[in-house]
């Protein structure tokens, strides 16, 4: 009994000193050795690892890509308006030994302080140098492409490899909105009177045109109708002229027969005459006894 | 004796998942194991004197009579052997089925795993029952054709403004979209990047603001839509792939493309603006073609008038004509005779008509004729008289 009192606490001295000089590094980590605080080991691939126990300690760090969202600011153009920029960037921490010289002990939370202090700068550096219209352009990637590059030198220097840098938002400020949007609202309106003023336009060119059409085709029409009956006039004449030549003097009379006929109706005249006339020669008297 | 091997199991429980989390908390949990082993055999001393006991018993016994001689000191444990094995059987049986128990793992049809031999990538694991020898290797599993889907936009994302964008004309656009992704690679998926989903937004969020910068307001609100869900679609896969993500980009739904809640009526009353223009235009139309039909119609018809016009006056000379003719063939045979007739028939006819005075030439008048009186006859009243008398009639 006593003696198995004393195994365990040998067992579990044992056991205790087994784990504290084995670790494991997963294959999302790197590990710094460290004794009493000067690096002795870098580990950098996955598996089982051993260190002293007690002397040295561990620290992990993440091998992933690890992401940084700046909160947006303003940036000055060289146009002189302004800009609400935000981005984000993607890091991995390569070299370990530095980034904990650089940072100490502060572990990611510095490092993300230290890649947001880097593209801010960065940030305002190569917007600034650049017009907004630049920004707001196809050239948009190349500027990225600028931050990152002046980004990854200064991160070197931390032992972080800057992997991308990509803008996110590029915005008017709020401020700045508010006119936006009442210019966007006027361009607009602007392009509605001009819709409604070109229907207007078409729609009187169209019935102007109709109009000027109607006329046309009328007096045309006019005119053929006018020839038609000067031709029927002429054909008429013609007709008369051959029929009437035949005894010019008998026309005379008979016609002026048919003019009377035709002039002197009952709802229209009233004859004043007198006896004398041929008409009435048989009025007074039968005229035989004189005229035999 | 059972009861203790739960505490036993769950211990191993908590070790395997707080290994399967990864990061800093590995290496202390590996630091606390033994203390924390220590902490919860406390209180079963006595259990494990008897475990650690038997062991070296049987350790004697293996090494043959040689152990013998130190039997007399373990005596006082040697009235409980027989319940003892039992005891060391059912421990063994407890420990074996929960190692089992941690070891062995299902995998969904939609999931892959990926397994770890101290903390290096071994393999992955397909569907069904896999095997990963606990402590030594850990399995994550995670869903791998699942769709997922990542929405940005107004009121979608984690932003009140993330989906008003700026157009390279300046103006401002609100976009609604939505990236459906699975993982193609597990092992990527999980090495590489450390917070996965929040990277895809991100990346889908910049590529759009990127699309949208160097294009205009018109084209994105309605014709390229097509076209720049198609870009969008290759930007993010391109920059994730860039990352070694092990993600693909399945499809971008491109929701809504509209200006922003402030202006949007200002385009709306562009559009019925556009419909004002068409409704204009159809009008005037209308108008041209019923005037210009009406303009044919009476087009045609001053023309038939004066066709009509021809054939009548053609028709009736050539009746008056022929007429005539007739009457002079006649007049020729009695020329005398039909004269006088033809004059007395025409005088009666229109004498028998018409209104008539006759005046004798002897009246009131000097010289021949009736003229003395004439002045002096109330012609207006001869005539409004019969005027009044036709009226009445």
């Amino acid at each position: 009994m006593a003696r198995s009192l004393y195994l365990l606490p040998a067992a579990a001295v044992i056991l205790i000193l087994i784990f504290s000089s084995i670790f494991v590094v997963d294959e999302r980590q790197k590990a710094l050795v460290l004794q009493f605080g000067r690096v002795i080991n870098v580990k950098e691939e996955p598996g089982l690892a051993f260190k002293l126990p007690f002397f040295q300690n561990v620290v992990f760090y993440d091998d992933r890509i690890l992401s940084r969202d700046v909160e947006p600011l303003e940036v000055t153009p060289s146009d002189d308006r302004r800009l609400v920029v935000d981005a984000f960037a993607r890091y991995r921490i390569t070299d370990v030994e530095r980034f904990r010289q650089a940072v100490g002990t502060g572990g990611e939370l510095a490092a993300d302080q230290r890649v947001d202090r880097i593209l801010r700068a960065e940030l305002r550096e190569v917007l600034g140098s650049v017009s907004s219209n630049d920004i707001l352009s196809e050239d948009r990637a190349a500027l990225m492409l600028r931050i990152a590059n002046g980004a990854r030198s200064e991160a070197t220097a931390l032992g972080l490899q800057i992997i991308d840098v990509r803008l996110k938002r590029t915005d008017l400020p709020p401020q700045n909105l508010d006119a936006t949007f009442a210019r966007m609202r006027a361009e607009r309106e602007r392009e509605a009177a001009d819709e409604v003023a070109r229907g207007e336009e078409a729609a009187q060119r169209i019935r102007a045109q109709a109009d000027r059409t109607v006329v046309e085709l009328t007096s045309d029409a006019t005119r053929e109708a006018e020839i038609v009956r000067g031709e029927a006039d002429a054909q008429r004449n013609g007709i008369f002229a051959q029929a009437f030549q035949a005894d010019p003097e008998f026309f005379e009379f008979y016609r002026s027969l048919t003019a009377y006929q035709r002039a002197l109706r009952g709802d229209n005249s009233t004859l004043v005459l007198s006896p004398d006339s041929e008409f009435f020669d048989y009025l007074k008297t039968d005229q035989l006894a004189p005229q035999q | 004796m059972a009861g203790s091997g739960g505490p036993w199991g769950g211990g191993g429980n908590s070790g395997g998942g707080r290994g399967g989390d990864g990061g800093d908390d590995r290496q202390n949990g590996g630091g606390r194991r033994p203390p924390n082993r220590g902490g919860q055999q406390g209180p079963n001393i006595p259990e494990i004197d008897d475990l650690v006991k038997k062991g070296q018993d049987q350790l004697r016994v293996l090494m043959g009579g040689r152990g013998g001689g130190n039997r007399p000191n373990g005596a006082g444990g040697g009235g409980g052997f027989e319940f003892n094995r039992t005891t060391f059987g059912i421990i063994v049986a407890v420990a074996i089925a929960a190692w089992l128990y941690q070891s062995l793992y299902t995998v969904r049809p939609e999931e892959r795993s990926v397994e770890l031999f101290l903390g290096e990538f071994s393999s992955v694991g397909q569907p069904g029952l896999n095997f990963a020898p606990w402590p030594v290797v850990t399995a994550e599993v995670l869903p791998v054709t699942t769709e997922r889907t990542v929405d940005i936009g107004v009121n979608r994302g984690n932003r009140a403004e993330e989906g008003l964008m700026l157009t390279g004309d300046e103006n401002v656009v609100d976009i609604d979209f939505q990236v459906v992704w699975n993982i193609t690679d597990p092992a990527q998926f999980l090495f590489n990047l450390r917070d996965p989903e929040a990277t895809i937004r991100a990346v889908a969020e910049s590529a759009m603001r990127e699309i949208v910068a160097r294009s205009q307001l018109a084209p994105i609100l309605n014709r390229d839509r097509g076209i720049i869900a198609e870009e969008l679609n290759d930007l993010i896969q391109s920059t994730l792939d860039s990352y070694d993500s092990g993600v693909a980009v399945l499809r971008v739904n491109f929701d809504r493309a509209d200006p922003p809640q402030q202006v949007i009526d200002a385009f709306r009353d562009v559009q019925a603006a556009e419909q004002q223009r068409d409704r204009l235009q159809s009008e005037a139309d209308a108008y041209a073609n019923r005037v210009l039909a009406g303009a044919r119609g009476e087009a045609a018809q001053l023309l038939e008038e004066a066709e009509g016009y021809r054939a009548r006056v053609v028709n009736e000379a050539e009746g008056e004509a022929s007429r005539f003719t007739a009457v002079l063939t006649e007049y020729a045979l009695a020329p005398e005779v039909t004269r006088k007739r033809l004059y007395l028939e025409t005088m009666e006819q229109v004498l028998g008509d018409v209104d008539k005075i006759i005046v004798d030439s002897g009246v009131g008048g000097e010289g021949g004729g009736g003229q003395g009186i004439v002045p002096y006859l109330p012609l207006n009243e001869l005539r409004g008289g019969r005027s009044t008398q036709g009226g009445t009639n």
